[in-house]
């Protein structure tokens, strides 16, 4: 038998170099294909990770909910403390609630006196978190919407509190959403109240720093840090966080969002903001309406030269070529 | 009639793949979405090392590839690339497995160590070579010590799933488990 096993070692030999070398350069190459093509692969990922993940859907989430529960019972032991915090707390916040509801009626008095239109296009989808992203350097989370709930890639995702990250790859049942804590993530901003533009960049910490900023004499610590919408991909005016300042002074964010316990998210559907392509015409004077009727009898002419009216029009820099139009189309 | 050292190997190939989707599973569970401050061990990576050491001929190289590619798909990792390095670190360990067998296991882990060293070298430097980012080197170093230290836990917790695992013992009258060597150290 021994034996057997020997011979049989010895003659694979030689085939296991083989398929070993094969593996290489079947690995090289989803390498540099990666490389050279990196939409097209990640494309792939992202249909891959949408068939895969959400078979676990069954365990992770009740396993996540269990451990969710655990870690709140442990939190039991300080139960009174707990108690008497959050009524103080409820104090302050009713006395906010007032101070929200006369805001609120103001707001709407203004709103009408202004004749404001919000944007009706700011409306969310609400996911869940499936799975993060299970390595200890890329900060992703995987949410169980996508495609087929209309999710596009560039949205803003936010929690109860504040901007959470943006998605990145959308399978069909699935979007994944880098956080703003990677550290390929760049987030236009805004800082409250001096109006300074930076930008948030992911460093793989829980507490991001800001680049680009002008003139950070005028930022303070505690200062609101809200998304700018510059690049017109993001809605402006989410809540990021509050300016800190770190051990070498350097100005972070910490993220109004929990991001320890990311639970439900909502994604904003933004749509573009509408860019003004058109150099701008001159605005002609209106037609009377006696022309515009004329124009309309002429017609064109059956031989194809065009009609007296778009020439005469255009001659005189008036807008009878918009009465001319729709005739010629008619025959 | 199967062979019954050719369904004990199947089925260790059946748990090793069980173990290795458990492990992602783990990782993926979107318990705390902050970045770690210590980056944990790659407990993946021991396992894949420790069973190439104990049983070369369960976990082929195929299945090795087949498993970190998943791995690096889920994971958001470069395709292909890390399961190069850990292909070629498998191979170099599974030539010396019958050698590695008959020392003592401070060599095994020695050796299970230079590999993941090495090979977290190679990977960085490949990524360097591509322009990729990065991610902090002392990220990447505390991950390699922890992954360095968790290895002899790996090894014994494998062992005792392997050993509850039914099935009859080896023809060429090892224990039941994982192999020879380490019945011996348990």
């Amino acid at each position: 038998m021994a034996k057997d096993r020997n011979a049989d070692i010895d003659f694979a030999g030689p085939v296991r170099r083989i398929l070993i070398a094969v593996l290489a350069i079947l690995l090289v190459a989803t390498f540099l294909v990666w490389r050279i093509d990196s939409p097209r692969v990640e494309r792939f990922r992202d249909a891959l990770v949408d068939r895969v993940v959400p078979n676990m859907d069954w365990a992770l989430l009740p396993v996540t909910k269990v451990v969710g529960m655990v870690e709140s019972a442990r939190s039991y032991s300080r139960i009174y403390e707990q108690n008497q915090q959050l009524k103080r707390e409820l104090q302050q916040m009713k006395a906010w609630k007032e101070a929200a509801v006369q805001l609120e009626q103001q707001n709407a008095k203004l709103l009408a006196q202004n004749q404001v239109r919000l944007d009706p296009q700011l409306t969310s989808v609400s996911g869940v978190v499936l799975a993060d992203s299970g390595s200890p350097f890329r900060q992703s989370v995987l949410l169980n919407v996508g495609a087929r709930d209309g999710i596009v890639d560039g949205w803003a995702t936010m929690d109860g509190l504040g901007l959470v990250g943006r998605i990145s790859g959308v399978g069909e049942r699935t979007a994944r959403v880098i956080l703003l804590t990677d550290s390929s993530s760049r987030i236009p901003v805004t800082i409250q109240p001096s109006g300074q533009r930076a930008i948030l960049a992911g460093d793989n910490t829980a507490i991001p720093p800001l680049d680009f900023l002008e003139a950070p004499e005028q930022v303070r610590p505690g200062d609101r840090v809200v998304s700018s919408g510059d690049g017109g991909v993001f809605p402006s005016g989410i809540l990021v966080g509050e300016v800190a300042k770190d051990r070498d002074n350097r100005l972070r964010v910490r993220l109004a969002a929990e991001y320890d316990r990311l639970d439900f998210l909502r994604v904003l559907r933004s749509h573009p903001a509408e860019r003004i392509t058109d150099p701008g015409v001159l605005i002609p004077p209106e037609v009377p309406p006696l022309v515009a009727e004329q124009s309309r009898m002429l017609g064109p002419q059956p031989d194809g030269t065009p009609g007296p009216g778009p020439a005469a029009g255009a001659a005189a820099g008036t807008g009878a070529t918009a009465g001319a139009a729709p005739p010629r189309a008619r025959p | 009639m199967i062979d019954p050292a050719t369904s004990r190997r199947w089925s260790l190939r059946l748990l090793f793949v069980g173990l290795a989707i458990f492990l992602m599973f783990l990782r993926i569970l979107p318990l705390s979405t902050l970045p770690p401050r210590i980056p944990g061990p790659d407990l993946l990576l021991c396992l894949a090392l420790a069973w190439v050491l104990r049983r070369p001929d369960v976990v082929s190289a195929p299945l090795l590839v087949a498993v970190f590619l998943l791995e690096d798909m889920l994971t958001m990792r470069p395709p292909g690339l890390w399961t190069l390095m850990v292909l070629f670190g498998s191979e170099f360990l599974r030539d010396r497995a019958s050698a590695v067998r008959r020392l003592p296991f401070a060599v095994d882990w020695a050796m299970a160590a230079a590999v993941i060293f090495f090979i977290t070298i190679g990977y960085r430097a490949v990524l360097a070579l591509a322009m990729i980012p990065r991610p902090a080197l002392w990220m990447t170093a505390m991950q390699t010590v922890a992954t360095m230290l968790a290895y002899p836990a790996v090894v014994g917790a494998t062992h005792l799933v392997a050993r509850a695992l039914p099935g009859p013992p080896e023809r060429d009258g090892t224990p039941r488990g994982l192999g020879r060597r380490l019945g011996r150290r348990a």
